[in-house]
């Protein structure tokens, strides 16, 4: 194999590269990039490109293998990967999916003035931290028998609303409703059950948090209008997932799967890309299984924002005019769902694979809220603790060229031993405090992993989506609370 | 480098260990002494617990990640951490008795054990193996 350098891609705009499928033998369909120069050169450090091509080979792919500009390396697919396969003749990938089954992100606005709300933050942090469970080894509080998050996990954020801690507007306002149609629970372990009792309606730690930010710029004043955002005002990000529930979910198949790669003769370069053709009786029981793990995470995330919505009013009620927090967009960034997409000019329906990816619909797309519709779906990009944030829309070229996806966030430079040997805990803590930001963490150790350095700069990653056409500016958000488990 | 024991690898990402010893058991041993390590898994002082699981055969790869998701687990589970293993090969699986008890303090949270580039070689006198974690 020739080895991978910026020779081997074909420039297909300032922000768009492929790399051919005569590339490597084993591929069956294109590599697609979406990244500036100087992004894609960045990447050629780690291997997740290399995972691309891996990724590529894959049995029933459609149209190409898209990799978006926060890429870094995973186990099997890169983290930032998209990948759809023909629903009669493809296959299912947990390793497409990734361990944190729903992995996703959900934006709450407030009417909240940040210099109203300034000096009352350091008690707002401290709600937070008290209502919200987070940090390693920290449980539930809701004590579900195993018969109840059965029931739960079919129902995603809708079991929720029916237990009083969402509203409707919620439940419109988050991808799919909140809810995967054809979760099975008899497909998922007594152990995974076990994993999700005891860890629902929490936060848990690593590169998860919550955060407190203010809307610093506006670039899209309709869109902004519509998603409530003003300028100025509060808003507040949660990230998290299916917690030990999904990662049990992940290794259990990707254990089974080892097996059925046998049985269906698939040839594959990296054993964690293991998969299942889709209509074989073990591709069906992961779809199952794995419809549950996405559906606790819309109900984790639901759950959460209800303890947020306490936390706010214990720390600003009778302190601020409005203290409500209203539901922007939940979404998803490590999911596998069937989607109709346009494939080689034809519309088709796609079983799409998203690891490190957001869904990013464009204008007049089905399963948008009707707020929505004419300016495309709100995309949720974190950034890294002391940096920024963004809120972009999808787009009609997100729709024809990403199959309807972008990016998910910044995307790791750094490893976590490198980070914690140059950056010392406490002395993070501080510059965050002086540049403003109230942090409460698990442990001044995870604080270092999770330093800004230790990231790519999100400004770049947003502009190789914007330039690339396949994304919107609406905001910028600046970090004012960050909690992390 | 001893006969036996395990370090930690740069991953951008996640966490990987690379782990040795002079046979298949005993690199089993270190790379849960590797695991717990990455965790910064603190054991109790209290009385020793004997759990007994068992590990299907299959590949060595195969079951190195068995055994560590069993681990894995338990400590999400009971919170339980061990210090010594017995193990005892049949033709159909591996019984793994485990001697420990619960932690005092764990600092991380590891997600899964992968299949990524797992491979066990024989390098010289001993088995190595590089093991990725999902965090």
């Amino acid at each position: 194999m020739t080895a991978l350098t910026l020779d081997v891609f074909q420039q297909i705009s300032e922000f768009e590269w492929e790399i051919s499928p005569d590339f490597r033998e084993d591929m069956r369909v294109p590599v697609r990039v979406f990244a500036s120069k100087a992004l894609l050169l960045e990447s050629l450090g780690d291997k997740s490109i290399l995972q691309a091509v891996n990724a590529s080979t894959l049995p029933g792919l459609l149209e190409a293998v898209m990799v978006m500009p926060d890429m870094h390396q995973g186990y099997g697919f890169p983290i930032g990967g998209v990948a759809a396969t023909d629903p009669e003749t493809g296959v299912i990938s947990p390793g497409g999916i990734g361990y944190d089954i729903n992995c996703g992100v959900r934006l709450l606005s407030t009417s909240i003035k940040a210099d109203e709300a300034r000096e009352w933050l350091p008690d707002l942090a401290a709600m937070i931290n008290q209502f919200c469970p987070s940090g390693v080894g920290v449980g539930s509080q809701l004590h579900l028998s195993k018969q109840e998050l059965a029931k739960a996990c079919v129902e995603g954020a809708r079991w929720a609303k029916a237990e009083g801690y969402a509203t409707d507007h919620d439940l419109n306002h988050t991808e799919d409703n909140g809810r995967l149609e054809g979760a099975d629970p008899e497909k998922v372990s007594d152990r995974a059950m076990s994993r999700g009792q005891s860890q629902l309606g929490t936060l848990g730690a690593g590169n998860h948090f919550i955060e407190v930010d203010v809307i610093a710029k506006i670039f899209d004043d309709e869109a902004a209008r519509i998603m409530g955002l003003r300028e100025g005002n509060l808003v507040v990000q949660i990230h998290t997932g299916s917690r030990g529930f999904g990662h049990q979910i992940c290794t259990d198949y990707v254990r089974r799967l080892q097996g059925a790669i046998q049985k269906y003769g698939i040839v594959l370069p990296d054993k964690q890309l293991v998969c299942a053709p889709i209509k074989s009786p073990e591709g069906q029981d992961y779809l199952g299984a794995m419809r549950c793990g996405a559906n606790y995470a819309f109900l984790n995330r639901q759950l959460l924002t209800h303890k947020l919505r306490q936390a706010f009013e214990s720390a600003l009620a009778g302190k601020v005019k409005d203290w409500h927090l209203t539901q922007v967009y939940d979404i998803a960034h490590n999911i596998g769902k069937f989607e109709s997409h346009l494939v080689d000019g034809e519309q088709r329906r796609v079983c799409i694979h998203r690891k490190g990816a957001t869904r990013a619909f464009g204008p007049g797309s089905a399963g948008l809220p009707e707020d929505y519709a004419d300016i495309g779906q709100p995309v949720l990009v974190p950034g890294s603790m002391g940096t920024a944030s963004w809120v972009l829309t999808g787009t009609e070229t997100s729709m024809q060229r990403s199959f309807g996806s972008s990016c998910h966030g910044a995307g790791r430079v750094m490893s976590r031993s490198e980070a914690k040997r140059g950056i010392w805990g406490e002395d993070l803590f501080k510059r965050l405090k002086k540049q403003g930001i109230e942090i409460r963490a698990g442990s001044m150790a995870g604080l270092a992993e999770e330093a800004p350095e230790a990231y790519k700069d999100v400004d770049q990653v947003v502009e190789s989506v914007v330039g690339a056409g396949i994304a919107s500016k609406v905001a910028r958000l600046h970090p004012l609370v960050v909690i992390k488990g | 480098m001893s006969l036996n024991g395990y370090e930690e690898l740069e991953h951008i990402a996640d966490l990987a260990l690379k782990v040795w010893g002079e046979d298949f058991e005993t690199l089993l041993r270190q790379a849960a002494f590797g695991f717990y390590h990455l965790m910064g898994a603190e054991i109790g002082s209290g009385p020793d617990t004997e759990e007994v699981f068992t590990i299907p055969q299959g590949s060595r790869e195969s079951i190195l990640v068995d055994f560590l998701n069993e681990l894995l687990f338990m400590v999400e589970d009971a919170q339980m951490i061990f210090h010594d293993f017995v193990f005892e090969r049949s033709e159909r699986a591996l019984t793994v008795r485990a001697f420990g008890c619960k932690s005092v303090a764990l600092e991380r949270t590891i997600k899964a054990v992968t299949f990524h580039e797992l491979e066990i070689e024989q390098v010289g006198n001993r088995l190595e193996a590089r093991i990725t974690f999902d965090v």
